[in-house]
């Protein structure tokens, strides 16, 4: 779902930033309300959740791949505008270190991933948990609603990806970007999300959920300080040995094609506007380095991620508050 | 005000070191390991040909960091983001003559130095510093300059606060006394600097204290000492397989 550069007209990535523009304004305001600063680092957990989740690749028959994002998994656990922050700068971390998703495209991504599936997926979840009794009812809201929000964001990924050809064409004819229109694009994402990779996002959010409510319940419901359980560390370093799984995950992701790759999976030619579009070179591209197994590449990709996104949001929680020296790891 | 502030900072930076450690852990590694551990691990860094060497000590450094308190984070960070910002504006030009990959190895490998030397000045008190210095058999001069250093950067930062104090309470009228005071501030602090090396020098003679440096806390090698020495070895194979790997 990662969309990378040049798929979308640059017109499109500048509507789509625009349109986060007040999402982020808004979410900051109310993460700054309602989330005291101390459980900001719980925040950084969460976003190291979803940035390992997307690690592991899932095939499907037919050569594509897809992943959970975990968005609705940090909604359940502290709100959808925490959720969008926290998946915001994990996208951004992608982006800018392991050349994951575009940089021109950051906004569609945050619309898509950020915005739509952690929002929809916390509505979907709230709506089921009103009507289902029971102590397992917040399981059965996650679980369904994360299956309603990354489908939601795929619908958005699939309607971005569909309006190129509509819309941008070079004087041949030919789509200048995503050469694939809605009729092609809307079953291509949504097969995938519809079945395996929705219900990798359902197994993945309510499993989390269930460790978190059992091992470390003080996540979802403290509202001061809380020192990271030790079962939550250690399910986070299983998650990052078992990230290499990600690669038994033969193919590409539909829509995430190189440049190379685009003629032959059926367009008969590469757009233009690709071909002489941005390029931005990350510094560990695709999780990999050269010369490195791609287990190794992975390992070490998914340590950086996660440690960045937890320093960063443990920094956030005391940005312009140096009196407070007594804060829990 | 600000210079007197400046100065507190400096002073509280020093002793703020001193006294968290007397509290702290006091780190169970040896801090003589400790540092051959930095230097090792800066100077394969160094040498390096390649980037993957870098990235998996940054990796490891990144993990260690993230399990910090934020304050401790906050600490080691900031002078390396400075280090880095610095170095990534002299590298700038290497862009424009057509190596960007430059710019990113050597940034890089001033972040993980920078990081690595942060942390280990965040986690080990001076005095202890000291003593790893002498551990290693670094020359006492060096030692000893160094030892002085720190004891000076203190007393005479209390001694000119104390006077930058009492020219700003006397200060009438406009705010020209900084520029004009500030060489006479400087001047007094020298002069008494030099009167008190004077009083080090014969403290140290009627104390019997010839420049040796002991270290009164040894303790034996521990198992985590142990633990930790393999990172010797490790961080060697690691970079031999690394520079293989090109």
């Amino acid at each position: 779902m990662h969309i990378p550069d040049n798929y979308l007209s640059p017109q499109t990535c500048a509507v789509m930033a625009a349109a986060m523009v007040p999402v982020w304004t808004v979410s900051i305001k109310k993460v700054k309300a309602e989330i005291p600063k101390v459980k900001l680092p719980m925040l950084g957990v969460g976003a190291a959740f979803s940035f390992l989740g997307m690690m592991f690749n899932i095939p499907i028959p037919g050569g594509t791949t897809g992943h959970a994002v975990g968005g609705t998994l940090i909604a359940s656990l502290m709100g959808p505008y925490a959720a969008c922050i926290a998946v915001t700068v994990a996208l951004l971390i992608q982006a800018l270190i392991f050349g994951d998703g575009g940089i021109l495209s950051f906004g569609a991504n945050c619309f898509n991933m950020a915005f739509v599936l952690p929002f929809v997926g916390y509505a979907a979840t709230q709506l089921i948990m009103k009507r289902v009794k029971g102590k397992n009812a917040d399981l059965i809201g996650s679980a369904i609603g994360s299956y309603v929000g990354i489908n939601a964001a795929a619908l958005c990924a699939a309607i971005e990806f569909g309006i190129q050809p509509m819309l941008f064409r070079d004087a041949a004819g030919n789509a200048l970007y995503c050469p694939y229109g809605l009729n092609v694009s809307i079953p291509a994402m949504m097969l995938g999300h519809l079945t395996l990779f929705g219900i990798a996002e359902v197994v993945y959010t309510t499993a989390v959920l269930a460790f978190v409510r059992k091992a470390a319940p003080e996540m979802k419901s403290s509202t001061e300080a809380v020192r990271t359980a030790l079962p939550l560390k250690l399910l986070m370093a299983a998650l990052v040995i078992l990230t290499p799984l990600g690669l038994l995950a033969e193919g590409t992701a539909w829509g995430e094609w190189s440049t190379d790759e685009i003629a032959a999976t059926g367009a008969g030619f590469t757009p233009s506007g690709m071909l002489s579009g941005f390029s931005y070179s990350s510094l560990i591209p695709d999780y990999s380095l050269t010369g490195m197994p791609e287990w190794l590449g992975y390992i070490l990709s998914a340590v950086i991620g996660a440690a960045i996104l937890i320093i960063i949001f443990k920094l956030l929680s005391v940005a312009g508050n140096s009196k407070k020296e007594n804060l829990t790891v | 005000m600000n210079m007197n502030l400046q100065l507190m900072r400096l002073i509280r930076r020093i002793t703020g070191n001193d006294s968290e450690y007397q509290t702290a852990d006091q780190s169970r590694i040896l801090p003589a390991l400790r540092l051959s551990v930095a230097f090792l691990a800066i100077l394969l860094c160094a040498l390096s040909q390649n980037a993957i060497y870098v990235i998996m000590i940054i990796a490891a450094e990144l993990l260690w960091l993230s399990m910090k308190s934020p304050i401790f984070i906050r600490k080691t960070l900031k002078p390396v983001l400075i280090a880095v910002l610095f170095c990534f504006v002299l590298m700038l030009p290497a862009v424009s003559m057509g190596h960007p990959r430059t710019l990113l190895t050597v940034s890089m490998k001033v972040f993980e130095s920078v990081l690595i030397l942060s942390q280990l000045e965040n986690s080990v008190s001076w005095q202890n510093m000291t003593d790893a210095f002498r551990t290693l058999h670094c020359p006492q001069l060096f030692v000893f300059t160094l030892d002085m250093t720190m004891r000076f950067l203190v007393i005479l930062g209390r001694y000119s606060n104390s006077i930058l104090e009492a020219v700003s309470l006397r200060r009438v009228g406009p705010d020209h006394w900084k520029t004009a005071g500030t060489g006479g501030i400087l001047g007094t602090t020298f002069l008494r600097s030099q009167k008190m090396s004077l009083e080090t020098s014969e403290a140290m003679a009627c104390r019997c204290f010839d420049g040796e440096y002991r270290s009164y806390r040894r303790r034996r090698f521990s198992r985590p000492d142990a633990l930790y020495a393999l990172l010797i070895p490790l961080l060697i194979a690691l970079f031999v397989y690394t520079q293989q790997a090109m």
